[in-house]
């Protein structure tokens, strides 16, 4: 390995040598920020940097720079940690200032009487990989990287490169997912493998840890490492849920699980009487370091999308690279429509809704309001796993996405709400603590008759106001704090669903394929993989784009509405106004135009038309439908 | 050189122990100094009549559940600023000696035993902080933080000084001083006894210590958003423990310490049984790494914790004192602000036109609906909460409920009074129980106790309790939020479990039609869906009615476009909302008092209003006016008062009082009164209006007869608009229905005077009409407007004869004849009819 990757391979080495020359002069720690900061700039730099998500941990170097793609899923209380201290050398006598940034445990020989040591502050954020991230995502992400990762243990695969994403694809199978055919075989080599490596390996074993461990993931079904960050620069500038990609100092120190086991009184000289932390806030806290590695964080970006198909960084590259696919977006846009118009069993209006709900985004708030939600309810949906398919199909054009099935059971067993654990004193997640721009698919088809408990009522008033206010109300038992979010959600219904939404499209089959499974898979077998690439990146560069209303055309719009309300006023409501003006925004977005245009509201004004004429009439049809 | 100083008293802080173990070989000076002023602070300070003030307090320190002496920092400022200014700073460090003073000054007022241990508790600490504020800059020096207790832990017995009984010689080793750690004299006393390691403790001659740990919190309302609350670990002492329970809020005063983040041996069998799990394997690399731990190796990270001495809880919620408010003055909240804050409030209070202002601030995506707006301004500020002489308290929450057809932005007006208010909590009627909404008894899960779980008006104690879908609220349940809603308790009698619960909340309800619009055409009670008793409830009543109208649709649809067009300051408020929240703290602790003039004012207009209700004739006003109205007029005006920072309450208070209050319940408006139509079917849907009441006047009166019954056809604030953009475009033919009523009455009057004195002339129906011209000459410009104005009370008279008969047309040859002549009608009004305002 060449000497110019030290920066990755021995970063405290970087930083140790840096604070050695500075002579104690502050400044050091800017200076150690800038040069990280400044080989991260460099051209694919940081693809060199092994990322968390994609190797396991059992395979990453101690102590050696690596990145993570995470969510910060709780902040823990800021602590104490000795910024600087002295060591002696017991033979020579001679003390040695050392720093204790980006370490967890000191060297040994500590003065603790030293008048030199530093207090600093630092706090740890728990983090999680980004919840529901797609399989295509993931695997995308894991073959841009350029890591060459040398094992720590003995064993070397020798086609390690392929393992990894076979790792991937098999974590990323959900319990309750089919197995697809075609990963059975690679499976049972992968047991095989497996095998060998078990004694070395904790994070590809997690079903003992979890059983006395909960990694706290939102989602049920979830792997991947958690990970405690250190943070040391800008506290204030993360919040909770936020997406970040972090590079930081990879700690995986065992000692750290010994200290935090046994301490032996003599060698400490302050020993409380009463320990400052009860056994489950001490497992929440300070989990093995096997399993939930320490971070310390060098640098973090946050993350606007997580689409590993787009350049990541708001770069000059990334212009260049959105403004040549605005000009392939139109083409895009309708080979898009036609297939979800397949997808969607020939309806092309909900092929329309549908896609404009997929780049729908709140992309402001206006005090209470949020703005640009477009929560869709695509009713009529034929049962027997139609849902299910479609759940697939979407999960395969967006980057992060969750199917929550709403049954009875699961309405009243499932922790949807976060809710703050006194005991443990964390935040134990819910299935709603998701990413922004995340897709929740709501299957209100799998609903039956029954009793709702009071935990069942709570989760459907959680789902109420987050399609009303996309806002989670998180249960810190004395009260509720409300975290804003950003999901969308897109609820298949028999008939009406019983949430709110913002806007209802029955579904009106064309065709009525006799074997329903074999028709999507048909249409899912005939795109390649070039193309559904395309309707990834589109999909998320549409909701990225910057839009405006003109003056002229707001005064078009208002003439528009008041004209339409001296016809009838009960036909138009303000309500009805918001939506049309949203479905303007998607639409005129969905076209790669970023101002409105007087045909853009007439054809938003005019798609609005036909869903509704299509509601009324379903309406008195009175439920008769298939 | 900052950092350095910090560093040291980190330091000392971590050695104390040590050095005290030492047995204080080590004189501290400074804090000995300390001692000798603050017993001569005890021994001296004088109240101001001259009483030595903490002697009182001393001797009741005989008593064996007390030892510990409660200090008003004030008090000590008083005394020797420099004194108080050194125990500030140095608190930790010089605590043990302030303690030993008040042993002293104990001892030398009262006969207490030799050995008992004396504690100083520091109260009234000027400046509060915040948990995000403590810094490591902040250790050892004494602070007040106000944070909200989420998890206690049991009390137990802590050891402060322990008699060690030597097992090799027998000798005894008295007094040997604790801190946090058990800790057995490092060598024995007897000088040729070797022994270091066995030691007995001898716990009947040891001193112990009530010991309690509790967590905080940071309040809500502190908290930076999308951040999750900090917490900390606070150890109480002494007289301290138990003195706050989980959910209490908080002010605690004491002084932040370090404690290395490590966990105790209790724990290790726990962790050791949780990494056998984990792996075989590591068990012998543990051999390894022990061997590096004996070499030195150790954790770096610390945490915080708070050693406090005095706990002071700012919401008692069962029974216990009053502290509505945190039982401030508006100097004590003023003295909390900044310079720049208090000159922004200083500002708003001089806003002539604060109230609109306010208003409009408030709520700036909600277009129109002023007078909402208002009523939800009043209900912030509040009226003054009374105790009669009897001892019946009167509330002083104001409610309102908001009626409207649906997307009329009720919901809005909802969720911005939950973003804005500090303890507000929002809750739809249809998903929340009575339980949920009030209290419940439930049983818990891991000890099988019965507690109290607090529900949503109890949750907004002192705060807003925002229901939507009220009305969808079982009937079951609307009548238990009944009681919390007038006596501002809730009582629960279950599972063995007997408690009143506080609920001193204002109730701001929002409800749908019945018929999922507003129908005008009959009462406000046969739409809303809401039990008589519930509704009395209310203050004030607002309908929102979906018109159409041009200038609203305009309006609306700029304000919706405005919205979607990203103009970046598309809200554009006045005032922040900070500085209205901080305005109305401070506005709040003014407890405005009526003016005689303005009582009388109040007592004539509520006279107006009673004989309104009583008087028969033209369409009546649909509530019955009763003594909840009188109040509601009270409080409203009291708001009124607080809003402009006033100490009385005077006229003009009551004035916009009660044009609120007319405006929104009393008045429910009648139809514009149209004039050009003869046609009967007009006036079938007339006739039907005025029915109305007779039916809802009756409704179920079982409460006492205090219905507020409820007629005609309503418009809400938004018609209200309309209603006068209509009159302008039309003067001659159309009445608002109080103009209406106005000329009405003038007439009447005119009339009765001139059959009194008997004057026949007067009385001819053009001679009225030209009576009346002459007395409106002055508001008559032009010629058009003349004759406008003719036309109009020939329409007026022609209405007045026909159709409400309150004028009886006698023509001269008789009752109403059938002749055709010329001859002119005489008016006279129907004896039947009797005058109102």
């Amino acid at each position: 390995m060449p000497s110019s990757h030290d920066w990755i391979n021995k970063p405290l080495g970087v930083v140790e040598a840096m604070f050695a020359q500075s002579n104690s002069n502050p400044e050091w720690e800017a200076k150690v920020l800038e040069y990280f900061k400044g080989q991260l700039r460099e051209k694919e730099s940081h693809s060199w940097v092994p990322s968390l998500n994609d190797v396991p941990l059992h395979y990453l170097k101690p102590n050696s720079l690596v990145k993570f793609r995470c969510l910060v899923q709780d902040m823990f209380d800021p602590e104490f940690y000795m910024g600087v201290y002295e060591t002696v050398d017991p033979s020579t006598k001679a003390n040695v200032l050392r720093c204790g940034k980006y370490k967890d445990v000191t060297e040994c020989g500590v003065d603790l009487n030293s008048r030199n040591t530093v207090t600093a502050e630092r706090q740890t954020f728990y983090c999680v990989p980004i919840p529901g991230e797609s399989p295509w995502a993931k695997e995308s992400y894991g073959c841009s990287s350029q890591a060459r990762v040398v094992p720590s243990t003995s064993y070397v695969p020798s086609r390690q490169k392929r393992s990894y994403e076979e790792d991937d694809d098999d974590m990323d199978t959900q319990p309750q997912k089919q197995r697809e055919p075609h990963t059975e075989p690679h499976g049972n080599g992968d047991s095989k493998r497996q095998e060998t490596e078990a004694p070395s390996s904790q994070t590809t074993a997690p079903s003992d840890c979890s059983s006395h461990l909960d990694l706290n993931f939102p989602l049920p079904g979830e792997r991947g490492p958690a990970c405690l960050v250190k943070v040391y620069e800008g506290l204030d500038s993360f919040k909770l849920n936020d997406t970040l990609e972090i590079y930081g100092i990879l700690s995986v120190n065992p000692v750290l699980t010994v200290l935090g086991e046994e301490k032996d009184p003599s060698l400490l000289l302050l020993n409380p009487t009463e320990s400052m932390e009860t056994p489950e806030e001490q497992r929440a806290h300070d989990p093995p370091a096997s399993l939930v590695p320490r971070l310390h964080m060098l640098y973090a970006r946050p993350l606007q999308h997580n689409n590993p198909l787009l350049p990541s960084a708001p770069t000059e590259d990334q212009s260049a690279f959105v403004s040549s696919f605005l000009v392939e977006m139109a083409s895009v846009r309708a080979e898009l429509l036609a297939y979800l118009t397949h997808v969607l069993l020939g309806d092309g209006l909900a092929a329309e809704y549908l896609l404009l709900h997929l780049i729908s985004n709140v992309y402001t708030r206006r005090d209470v309001l949020p703005l640009g939600k477009f929560t869709l309810n695509l009713s009529g949906c034929p049962l027997n796993s139609y849902t299910e398919r479609l759940y697939q199909i979407v999960q395969q054009l967006v980057p992060c996405s969750y199917r929550l099935s709403m049954s009875l059971h699961t309405m009243n067993s499932m922790r949807l709400v976060p809710k703050k654990d006194y005991v443990a004193n964390r935040l134990v997640s819910g299935a709603l603590q998701l990413a922004r721009n995340t897709s929740l698919f709501l299957d209100e088809t799998q609903l039956e008759q029954g009793q709702l408990d009071s935990s069942g009522v709570r989760n459907i008033t959680a789902l109420g106001n987050l399609i009303s206010w996309q806002k989670v109300d998180y249960d810190f038992s004395y009260h509720q704090m409300e975290f804003p979010c950003n999901i969308n959600v897109l609820v298949t219904s028999e008939g009406r669903s019983l949430l709110p939404s913002d806007c209802q499209v029955p579904l009106q089959p064309q065709v009525t394929p006799p074997n329903m499974e074999e028709y999507l898979t048909t249409i899912h077998m005939a795109q390649f993989t070039s193309q559904i690439n395309k309707f990834r990146v589109y999909l998320s560069l549409a909701r990225t784009l910057d839009y405006s209303i003109s003056d002229e055309v707001t005064k078009a719009v208002e003439d528009d509405f008041v004209d339409m309300r001296k016809d009838d006023p009960q036909s138009v409501t303000a309500e009805d106004l918001h939506r049309m003006l949203v479905v303007a925004r998607l639409l005129s977005l969905s076209l790669g135009q970023t101002t409105l245009s007087r045909d853009g509201w007439m054809r938003a004004k005019h798609i609005d038309m036909l869903r509704r004429s299509r509601t009324e009439q379903q309406k008195s049809l009175n439920g008769n439908e298939p | 050189m900052l950092w350095c100083e910090r560093t040291e008293q980190v330091k000392a802080n971590k050695h104390l122990p040590t050095q005290e173990n030492a047995g204080q070989m080590v004189k501290d000076e400074l804090a000995e100094k300390c001692q000798k002023l603050f017993q001569a602070f005890l021994e001296e300070y004088q109240t101001a009549d001259g009483e030595v003030k903490y002697v009182r307090d001393a001797e009741e320190l005989i008593r064996p559940e007390r030892n510990t002496l409660l200090v008003s920092f004030t008090d000590l400022e008083g005394f020797n600023q420099e004194l108080a200014t050194t125990i500030q700073e140095e608190f930790y460090r010089v605590y043990p000696f302030l303690c030993r003073a008040v042993r002293n000054f104990a001892r030398d007022h009262g006969n207490v035993p030799v050995n008992k241990e004396f504690y100083l508790a520091i109260q009234d600490l000027p400046t509060r902080h915040k948990i995000r504020e403590l810094s490591s800059l902040r250790i050892g020096s004494l602070v007040r933080i106000s944070a909200q207790v989420v998890r206690t832990h049991p009390v137990h017995p802590e050891l402060v000084s322990g008699t060690f009984l030597c097992l090799d010689c027998q000798g005894v080793c008295p007094d040997v001083p604790q801190q946090f750690k058990y800790a057995p004299p490092t060598v024995c006393r007897n000088p040729v006894c070797s022994n270091r390691a066995r030691f007995h403790l001898d716990t009947h001659r040891s001193k112990f210590i009530d010991f309690q740990k509790v967590r905080i919190q940071e309040t809500q309302a502190e908290l930076p958003r999308g951040s999750i609350p900090r917490s900390l670990e606070v150890i109480l002492r002494a007289e301290a423990v138990e003195t706050a329970q989980a959910g209490d809020r908080c002010d605690i005063t004491g002084s932040l310490i370090v404690v290395p983040d490590v966990s105790q041996l209790s724990t290790a069998g726990v962790r050791a049984e949780t990494s056998s799990r984990v792996g075989g394997r590591q068990g012998y690399e543990n051999e390894g790494l022990r061997g590096l731990k004996a070499l030195g190796v150790r954790e770096l990270s610390y945490r915080l914790a708070f050693l406090a001495c005095h706990v002071a809880p700012t919401n008692p919620r069962f029974g216990g004192k009053e502290l509505r408010d945190e039982d401030q003055t508006a100097e004590s909240i003023k003295s909390q602000m900044s310079v720049q804050e208090w000159e922004k409030v200083f500002e708003m209070s001089q806003d002539k036109n604060l109230y609109h202002n306010l208003g409009t601030s408030l709520f700036p995506t909600i277009h129109g609906n002023d007078e909402v707006k208002r009523g939800i301004l009043l209900m912030l500020f509040g009226g003054v909460p009374k105790t009669t002489m009897e001892g019946t308290s009167l509330r002083g929450d104001v409610n309102v409920c908001i009626v409207g057809d649906p997307s009329t932005a009720k919901s809005q007006f909802l969720k911005h009074v939950e973003e804005f208010s500090p303890r507000a909590v929002y809750t739809s009627g249809k998903a929340s129980s009575a339980a949920g909404l009030t209290a419940a008894v439930v049983r818990d899960e891991e000890s099988h106790e019965f507690v109290i779980e607090a529900g949503a008006l109890m949750l907004a104690d002192n705060g807003v309790c925002c229901i939507d879908e009220f009305d969808k609220m079982e009937t079951r349940d609307q009548v238990a939020i009944h009681e919390a809603m007038e006596q501002q308790t809730i009582s629960i009698t279950k599972a063995g479990v007997k408690a009143t619960l506080n609920a001193r909340t204002s109730i701001l309800a929002a409800a749908n039609p019945v018929g999922g619009r507003y129908d005008r055409s009959k009462s406000l009670k046969q739409n809303v869906n809401l039990s008589a008793p519930i509704m009395s409830r209310f203050d004030l009543f607002f309908i929102l009615v979906d018109d159409c109208n041009e200038v609203t649709d305009y309006a609306i649809a700029r304000r919706i476009v405005d919205l979607h067009s990203r103009i970046e300051n598309s809200v554009d408020r006045l005032y922040s909302l900070d500085e209205i929240r901080r305005y109305l703290l401070f506005a709040r602790q003014f407890k405005p008092k009526i003016s005689g003039e303005s009582e009388e004012f109040i007592v004539e207009q509520y006279k107006r209003l009673r004989q309104r209700d009583g008087s028969g004739g033209v369409a009546t006003s649909a509530w019955r006016i009763t003594v909840r109205q009188l109040e509601s007029m009270i409080r409203l005006s009291e708001g009124m008062a607080r809003m402009h920072c006033c100490d009385e309450v005077q006229p003009k208070h009551v004035k916009e009082a009660f044009r609120l209050l007319n405006k929104s319940i009393i008045r429910v408006e009648t139809p514009d009164i149209n004039l050009d139509q003869d046609q009967n079917q007009e006036m079938e849907a007339e006739e039907e209006g005025e029915n109305g009441h007779d039916v809802p006047n009756g409704v179920n009166d079982q409460d006492n007869g205090q219905v507020n019954g409820h007629t005609h056809g309503v418009t809400g604030q938004t018609n209200g608009v309309n209603g006068h953009a209509d009159s302008s475009s039309r003067p001659s033919l159309r009445l608002t229905f109080p103009e209406y009523r106005r000329i009405s009455n003038l007439l009447v009057l005119h009339l009765r005077r001139a059959e009194e004195a008997e004057e026949e002339e007067e009385l001819k129906k053009s001679a009225v009409i030209n009576w009346y011209l002459k007395e409106m000459e002055s508001e008559i410009d032009s010629e058009e407007e003349l004759i406008n104005r003719k036309s109009l009370i020939e329409k007026v008279l022609h209405r007045l004869v026909h159709y409400d008969h309150i004028l009886i047309e006698l023509s001269q040859g008789g009752l109403k004849g059938s002749e055709t002549e010329t001859q002119e009608e005489v008016l006279v009004v129907n004896p039947n009819y009797t005058l109102e305002d």
